[in-house]
């Protein structure tokens, strides 16, 4: 069984979902938006969509629940917030290392000047 | 900040050659020591990095099975005082994965401000615990060349949405 943030990077292994990705970045769209604004195929963009909502990344606005055409996507935030999180467990890592090798210098060689 | 690196910095107040000669020469003083920064963990051991583009990075320490040597990386830029690099592989990446640390020595009035940034985490897989113990779950996995311009956008985004409460 795939981890979440396993299936994030898997559905992002496609560059027209990265298009996709960046474009809802600046604001939720309707289907028929993204297909336009990066001259994909209708059916491309459907399929593409799905894997990025399965995947967890984007989801549909409640909206008109009978008309699928004019439901709007936007970016879900918890999966990117993942990546943030284990980057900040990597930034805590070397913190902890920099605040070591600055204690070691400076009570060592402090006082030169410089 | 951007990209699928972390990036942290210190004041200093010794110039760059000091800096960069203790950073190097001296780290196994002053790298912390603990299962979370060592894979000797508890254990008595040594942390070493060979001087020179090609040198290693390892740890050398005694293990039940005998003296026990676990390299990290090599070192890929070695430019004193401004400018280190070095791989970061984790014990148990599997082969070709690797992460890349750049250590940076830019000169300031009361000193030397050294900037670590660790990046590449989007090529390491996600089924192997952190070398170094950090217990987040998955890794980032192996999704591509244009994985950076990617992650800018996701950090940017998550920074925009969270912003932290420090800034």
């Amino acid at each position: 069984m795939r981890s979440s943030l396993d299936r994030t990077f898997v559905a992002l292994g496609d560059p027209a979902r990265l298009k996709v990705i960046s474009l809802l970045r600046k604001k939720p769209r309707r289907p028929s938006d993204i297909a336009e604004a990066l001259s994909m195929s209708r059916p491309a963009t459907s399929r593409h969509l799905r894997i990025l909502r399965q995947s967890g990344l984007v989801e549909e606005e409640p909206g008109d629940e009978d008309d699928a055409r004019v439901r709007m996507y936007r970016l879900r935030q918890q999966p990117f917030t993942k990546v943030r999180v284990w980057l900040d467990e990597v930034e805590s890592f070397w913190n902890d290392q920099l605040g070591a090798f600055k204690d070691h210098v400076e009570s060592r060689y402090g006082g030169h000047g410089g | 900040m951007s990209g699928d690196q972390a990036r942290v910095s210190v004041l200093v107040k010794v110039p760059p050659d000091v800096a960069f000669r203790v950073f190097t020469e001296e780290i196994d003083l002053w790298w912390r020591r603990g299962p979370r920064y060592r894979v000797a963990g508890k254990r008595a051991g040594t942390i070493h990095m060979e001087p020179g583009v090609g040198g290693r990075l390892f740890e050398s320490f005694e293990a039940t099975s005998g003296a026990s040597l676990v390299e990290t990386g090599r070192v890929l830029v070695w430019e004193p005082p401004s400018r280190l690099t070095f791989e970061w592989r984790g014990s148990n990446f599997a082969p070709g994965e690797r992460t890349e640390v750049e250590v940076v020595f830019a000169p300031s009035r009361s000193g030397t401000q050294v900037t670590v940034t660790h990046r590449g985490w989007a090529a390491i897989r996600s089924d192997h615990p952190a070398r170094h113990g950090l217990d987040v779950g998955p890794f980032l996995r192996v999704i591509g060349l244009w994985w950076s311009d990617l992650a800018t956008s996701l950090r940017e985004h998550v920074a925009r949405a969270h912003p932290p409460p420090d800034e």
